[in-house]
C-alpha cells in the first residue's frame, strides 16, 4: 500500500486551474498596462479592473481552496525566507509542497503592491465606463476645482510609483523562479503552467 | 470514480474556474459602477437594484469557489487513489466529513486512516511531521466522539454492515439450518 501511494504521488498536481487562470491572468495585465499601455487610457483602466478582480478572487481562493493555495501553505516567514537562502547555498534542497520561503515573501510583496497600485488607480478613474478619457477628465476636475487638486497629484504619484516597483518585483519573481529551477531541478516554471510538479 | 468520469470532471473544473473569473470581473465592474452611482446620484430605485445584483454577484462567486474547492478534492481522491471504495460509500464518508467540519488535512488524515495506514505512513504520504498527523488524527476522533482508531474505522463499517444476522438463543448467529 505505501509503495502505491508513494509511486503514485510523482508527478503530483500542486497548482489548480483557479491558481493558474489568476497568475498568467494577473502575469499579463501587470505586463500590458505597466509596458505597452502607461498611459493611462480606457483600455488601461479595463484591464486594471480585470487585474484587480483576478486578484481579490486569487485572495478569496486562499482562504477556501486546494491545500497548496491557501495562505496557510506559505505563511509569511523572515526567518524560513533565510533558511531557504541558507540550504540553497549549502546545496541543500528541501521540497516544499507550496511556494518556498523565499517565494512566498516575494507572492506577499507582489499581491501588496498590486493592490496599492489597484487602489489608487480606482482612485484616480473611479468609472470603469467612462465617457472621457483620463486626460480630459482630469482637466475637467482641474476646471471645476480651479487648479490642481493636490491629493490627485500624489495618487498618481503614489500610482506610478507602486506600479514601477510592481514591474521591478515582477521582474525577481520571474528570475527567482527560473534560478530555482535550476536549482532544485524542478522545472518551477512548467508546474504553474500544467499544474504538475515532478 | 472511472477513468473517463476523472477526465469530465477535470473539463468540468476549467470551465468552473473560468466561469468563476468571469463572475469576478463582472463583480468588481458592477461594484465600481454602483459607487460611482450612489456617490453621484444617491440611493435610487435604479442604484439600489445594481447594488443588490452587485452583492448577488460576489455572494455567486464565492459559492462557486467553495462548491470548485469540492470538486477538486472529489478529483484527487479518486486519482491518488486514495480512496477506493465504491461511489455511494464514498459519498457516505463524505457527507459525515462535513458534518463534523473536518478540515482539508484532517479529511486527508481520516481518509487515510480509513484506509488502514498507521500514522508514520499517513506522516510520509503526506509529507508532515508525525507530531503534526497526531495531532491532526486526536483533533478528528474528538470531532467524531470516539476514543481510538477502532472505533473510528467501526463508525463507517457498521453503516456498510447494516443490521448484523438475528441472534438465536444460543448466541450463534441463525446461518439457516435446512
Amino acid at each position: 500500500m505505501m509503495s502505491d501511494l508513494a509511486s503514485r504521488s510523482v508527478g503530483v498536481r500542486v497548482w489548480d486551474p483557479l491558481v493558474r487562470l489568476t497568475h498568467w491572468g494577473i502575469a499579463l495585465a501587470v505586463l500590458i498596462n505597466g509596458v505597452l499601455l502607461r498611459d493611462g487610457d480606457i483600455a488601461h483602466i479595463w484591464i486594471g479592473y480585470g487585474a484587480l478582480a483576478l486578484l481579490l478572487l486569487r485572495l478569496f481562493w486562499g482562504l477556501i481552496g486546494t491545500e497548496s493555495a491557501r495562505f496557510s501553505a506559505f505563511p509569511p516567514s523572515l526567518g524560513g525566507a533565510l533558511a531557504h537562502v541558507r540550504s540553497l547555498i549549502a546545496g541543500r534542497h528541501i521540497r516544499h509542497r507550496s511556494h518556498n520561503p523565499l517565494g512566498a515573501l516575494m507572492v506577499y510583496a507582489l499581491w501588496a503592491t498590486l493592490l496599492i497600485v489597484a487602489a489608487t488607480g480606482v482612485l484616480m478613474q473611479s468609472d470603469p465606463f467612462p465617457q472621457e478619457t483620463h486626460q480630459e477628465r482630469y482637466e475637467h476636475v482641474e476646471q471645476e476645482w480651479g487648479g490642481e487638486s493636490e491629493a490627485g497629484e500624489a495618487i498618481e504619484e503614489v500610482h506610478e510609483a507602486a506600479a514601477n516597483l510592481l514591474l521591478l518585483l515582477a521582474a525577481l519573481h520571474v528570475i527567482g523562479a527560473f534560478a530555482e529551477s535550476r536549482l532544485s531541478g524542478q522545472n518551477l516554471i512548467a508546474a504553474m503552467i500544467t499544474g504538475r510538479r515532478s | 470514480m472511472t477513468f473517463e468520469r476523472v477526465g469530465a470532471k477535470r473539463w468540468q473544473v476549467r470551465i468552473l474556474a473560468a466561469v468563476l473569473a468571469t463572475q469576478a470581473l463582472a463583480a468588481v465592474f458592477f461594484m465600481a459602477d454602483v459607487s460611482r452611482d450612489l456617490q453621484w446620484g444617491g440611493l435610487t430605485a435604479h442604484s439600489g437594484l445594481e447594488a443588490l445584483v452587485a452583492v448577488a454577484l460576489v455572494v455567486g462567486t464565492m459559492f462557486g469557489a467553495v462548491q470548485m474547492r469540492r470538486m477538486l478534492q472529489q478529483l484527487r481522491y479518486a486519482e491518488t487513489g486514495i480512496l477506493a471504495a465504491s461511489g455511494a460509500f464514498f459519498e457516505f464518508i463524505e457527507a459525515q466529513f462535513r458534518d463534523w467540519r473536518l478540515t482539508p488535512a484532517e479529511t486527508d488524515v481520516a481518509l487515510l486512516t480509513l484506509k488502514g495506514l498507521d500514522i508514520s505512513e499517513i506522516a510520509a504520504v503526506r509529507g508532515a511531521a508525525e507530531g503534526t498527523v497526531r495531532a491532526q488524527l486526536a483533533s478528528v476522533y474528538g470531532k467524531a466522539r470516539v476514543s481510538n482508531r477502532g472505533q473510528f474505522v467501526s463508525l463507517f463499517i457498521e453503516d456498510l454492515l447494516q443490521r448484523p444476522p438475528v441472534v438465536t438463543d444460543g448466541g450463534k448467529p441463525n446461518r439457516g439450518t435446512a
